[in-house]
């Protein structure tokens, strides 16, 4: 094949998208090479800006030409690294496209260009009395793109199910630069279920430029609580006892002592600085269906002796309640200079003993780690807080991350609750998977992706050589240095 | 035939006319004879069985209870049946993290039977849930009445052991939320049969309501009855089940098994909402003035579990009372925007008169998802041609309005050829991509889903017999 030479490839992607629209120069080049996986990061050789699908189709046709690899990217709030560029290559920033094109309310669906801001769908559909219901922690600058590409989740999904669950269908651009539409608003699309395939395959087997998403209707009644507890097991205990007694709250989110202290000094949500953890718990529905509700779910909490059960009792306080856990994540900046959010996911039964795991693994690698997460899924977030300044401490960092992700999957878990695999995990992928299942999903990726173009080193590890050992032990993270493909 | 033998042991080995004639149909109107029908009893031999049929060049036609309605178990070009009816274990409950583990060949109402005492249920309840299979659900995507509030079989699989075409056994999916990877267990809940034999699935179990209200009204016009489920989920109903039946449908349950609806009526409708008490109780007083106000003659409330039952006896009773209206019938299964079905309605309306067929319609009204059932004589000459003109008639003016051609029943033998007026050439590429990385010969189901220029020889077109009790 005549490989296509660089510049020769940049004049054509100008002709196809405008010439402001292609990025070439370092400078402009560094703000790419990396997302939220702070700890890894490679620089595209290419940046482009497509405006339409038809453009997004082209510029694929052209990177194939060129034997150039195609990294799709949204707003780059990943968390495992599945938009940076490890081998170099193109990199479609989809953020331009992002256009709501449809609010069909009496359907209760919504087209979108992928570019869409999560929130601001909702703020939308508001009008209608409407909701996109995933609502992951970036929801304010991540977009619904990325959003599809890692099946993202967020606080809600323990009622509303993950991003899968509201993709009606979509247009894809697959790696010979077809345009394809899979899925149809209507229940149960007859054919293979290629739409729920395509959400969660991290732009590795085609790059999706329209996106049909179910919208929910708001409920007409919120009720929140708070709860304080002396220990982390005191609050996990109340969590499994709730969903046990039947009750399905919006959602069920933890906050344990390391963060509420961070919070407390950044924003005076109002937790008490010195309680194990708390619990926040949102129920919806109708009026009168809640306070009974509330006062069932708070018998099961009285169990564990709470500090304190407080209900929020206007908007306004709710907002309070929730802020302190949007905001964890950034209040821990007043802890350490870095973080690694960990991702994992345990049965909700195990959630106790997990959580003592963490702990311990804390302990015996001498780190802090702060823990907020959607306990009513069993999904944990144990961020692991250090100064990536000290020497060796990024090892250390990377191995107790794995020890926490191994715990959850010897609990009879998954190394991912809603962040994606990416580079992080992908070889990881191997604890969950025998060789003849990830075949299976290779296979797939052939089928869509036959020339491995399309997102190459993300999500599925490479072939093992029969005999060979699983080596995860060093962080498997390796990244193309910053050197030009035709360099 | 002598290593399937082996394999499976005699007895578990059909090859007799007499025998092997039980699975040349299934619930469609279309019928081809099985050469070979085996009976594994396990995921072993299931395996040793793909593989010896395989090196003798025989397709492979996984079947569960034969109770499809798209001839998706008719094989079509002959060979292997590999019936799942021995794989029909309960392997285990899980009722802490809410999921049951069980072979493809249990019945779906054991599964709710197994687990009704300690207050679970599982969701997807077709019609023929007292006869057909997991397996056959799965492979199916099957919805039922409620699926409107609890979604089709694909929102509570979570798991599946497949073997594929060489005989490897592979696990796709598993119990946590969101499995890393591609979601594989999601493409193969619907596949047909068209990339792999499940011989083990992992389902979600969900908790029994407290409870359960019922209610039914009766309309003057399907016109109002149509408004009204649209009124009633945009009032932010969202009801457990919102069934429809129309005149025709009402004469045939009042002759055949008398539920005391009125025979003068259009249409009734029949909601069910579950629930916290606080909640069924005011959600059934809105219903009941969403639908007063779309014109209901009268809205009547089941006051105890015995009226509640009496209310559904009609609805579950219809499809084999439309046998008091002519000896045959071909159901259809075409899924509409619920914003359009009033029009969609009135669109069958004319289908009836154009093509001069009577039908009776008894349907989920709140999912769209249409079941216009054709009633003729096969016996009348051009009857069934007609029959299937006026239902590709139906289902393209589903399609038309943004709908599409199945709404539970899949597509297998009887619509295949429709898939071009819902997909391009590049959509069904797509397809036929994932097919082929899964059975690179189309070993498994040939003939199903995907639509084929030459048309199989060895179909035929059957009339179809109203089984006893069947409710579709």
């Amino acid at each position: 094949m005549k490989v296509m030479d660089r510049r020769t490839l940049v004049a054509r992607l100008r002709e196809v998208v405008g010439a402001p629209h292609v990025l070439t120069r370092p400078e402009d080049l560094v703000v790419y090479e990396q997302d939220a996986f702070l700890v890894a990061h490679a620089s595209p050789d290419i940046v482009v800006l497509p405006g339409a699908a038809a453009e997004v189709g082209t510029v694929i046709a052209l990177a194939r030409a060129a034997g150039v690899p195609v990294i799709a990217r949204g707003a780059g709030t990943g968390l495992n690294g599945g938009s940076i560029p490890v081998a170099g290559g193109l990199m479609l920033v989809l953020t331009r496209m992002n256009r709501i094109l449809e609010i069909d309310a009496r359907s209760r669906l919504a087209v979108v260009e992928p570019g869409v801001v999560n929130i601001d769908l909702s703020a939308a559909s508001a009008r209608d009395g409407l909701f996109y219901a995933p609502d992951p922690g970036s929801q304010g600058v991540s977009t619904i793109g990325g959003n599809v590409g890692n099946n993202a989740g967020g606080p809600h999904c323990l009622a509303y199910g993950v991003t899968g669950n509201h993709v009606l269908g979509m247009e894809v651009v697959l790696s010979s630069g077809e345009i394809m539409t899979v899925g149809s608003p209507a229940v149960d699309a007859p054919g293979y279920d290629l739409a729920g395939l395509l959400v969660g395959s991290e732009g590795t087997l085609g790059v999706i430029t329209r996106i049909t998403v179910r919208l929910l209707r708001q409920a007409e009644a919120v009720r929140t609580l708070l709860a304080v507890f002396e220990t982390i097991d005191d609050a996990s205990q109340t969590v499994s006892e709730v969903i046990a007694a039947g009750i399905v709250p919006t959602a069920m989110e933890m906050i344990d002592a390391v963060v509420m202290r961070a919070v407390e000094a950044a924003i005076h949500a109002g937790y008490p600085a010195d309680a194990g953890a708390v619990l926040l718990i949102e129920v919806e529905g109708h009026v009168q269906a809640l306070p009974g509700l509330m006062e069932r779910i708070a018998a099961v909490a009285k169990r564990h002796r709470p500090r304190v059960l407080r209900q929020a009792n206007s908007a306004r306080e709710r907002e309070l309640l929730w802020k302190g856990r949007k905001e964890g994540a950034g209040a821990l900046g007043r802890l350490a200079p870095s973080y690694y959010l960990h991702d994992g996911v345990v049965p909700r039964t195990k959630l106790p003993e997990v959580m003592a795991k963490v702990a311990a693994i804390a302990r015996t690698h001498g780190l802090v780690i702060g823990n907020l997460f959607h306990a009513g899924d069993g999904n944990l977030h144990p961020t692991i807080l250090f100064d990536p300044r000290q020497p060796g401490m990024l090892a250390r960092v990377v191995q107790a991350g794995e020890e926490i992700l191994r715990a959850c999957v010897a609990a009879g878990g998954s190394i991912t609750g809603e962040h994606g695999v990416g580079i992080e995990k992908r070889e990881y992928m191997r604890w969950l998977f025998t060789e003849a299942d990830l075949q299976a999903m290779r296979r797939v990726k052939d089928a869509f992706d036959p020339t491995g173009l399309l997102n190459p080193g993300k999500l599925l590890p490479d072939v093992m050589s029969s005999g060979a050992q699983a080596d995860v032990k060093s962080p498997a993270f390796s990244v193309r240095p910053r050197a030009g493909l035709w360099s | 035939m002598q290593e399937l033998r082996r394999i499976v042991g005699d007895a578990h080995v059909l090859v007799e006319d007499a025998d092997v004639i039980v699975y040349e149909q299934d619930g469609s109107i279309l019928q081809a004879m099985p050469e070979i029908v085996v009976l594994p009893a396990d995921v072993t031999q299931v395996s040793e069985v793909i593989r010896a049929a395989r090196r003798a060049g025989f397709p492979i036609v996984p079947r569960g209870s034969g109770t499809g309605l798209a001839g998706g178990a008719v094989p079509a070009g002959g060979g292997v049946v590999v019936s799942l009816a021995r794989l029909n274990r309960l392997l285990g409950v899980d009722y802490r993290n809410r999921t049951a583990e069980l072979e493809p060949g249990v019945i779906n109402l054991e599964v709710t039977k197994g687990v009704a005492k300690a207050g679970f249920f599982y969701a997807p309840d077709p019609s023929s849930q007292a006869a057909c299979s997991i397996g056959g659900n799965l492979a199916n995507n099957s919805g039922g009445p409620h699926t409107l509030a609890y979604g089709v079989t694909t929102n509570h699989a979570l798991g599946v052991e497949v073997v594929l075409h060489d005989g490897s056994i592979v696990w796709l999916g598993g119990t946590v939320p969101d499995v890393p990877g591609y979601d594989l267990c999601g493409v193969f809940v619907g596949s047909e049969g068209t990339l792999g034999i499940v011989t083990r699935a992992i389902v979600r179990l969900m908790r029994a309501r407290e409870d359960v209200r019922t209610l039914l009204a009766i309309f003057d016009s399907m016109d109002s009855a149509t408004q009204a489920v649209v009124d009633i989920t945009a009032a932010g109903i969202v009801p457990a089940a919102l069934e429809m039946m129309d005149k025709t449908t009402i004469e045939a349950v009042e002759r055949g098994a008398p539920a005391g609806y009125p025979r003068d009526a259009e249409a009734v409708l029949l909601l069910e909402v579950e629930g916290v008490r606080e909640y069924t109780e005011r959600a059934l007083r809105m219903a009941h003035e969403v639908c007063t106000r779309a014109g209901a003659r009268q809205v009547r409330a089941a006051r105890d579990e015995q009226e509640r039952q009496a209310l559904w006896k009609g609805r579950k009773g219809a499809f084999g009372a439309l046998g008091t209206l002519a000896p045959n019938y071909y159901v259809m299964d075409g899924v509409v925007p619920r914003s359009k079905l009033p029009q969609t309605m009135r669109a069958v309306a004319e289908i009836a008169e154009q093509y001069q067929v009577r039908i009776a319609n008894v349907f989920h009204a709140g999912d769209g998802n249409l079941h216009p059932n054709i009633l003729f004589d096969i016996r009348v000459p051009g009857a069934l041609d007609r029959v299937i003109e006026a239902g590709a008639a139906i289902l393209r003016a589903c399609v038309a309005v943004g709908g599409s051609l199945t709404g539970e029943h899949g597509i297998g033998l009887e619509k295949r050829d429709y898939m071009e007026w819902l997909f391009s050439k590049d959509d069904l590429e797509a397809m036929t991509r994932v097919r082929l990385a899964f059975d690179p010969q189309r070993a498994f189901n040939p003939g199903k889903i995907f639509p084929t220029p030459v048309s199989c020889g060895e179909v035929r077109r059957a009339p179809a017999r109203i089984p006893e009790g069947l409710w579709i």
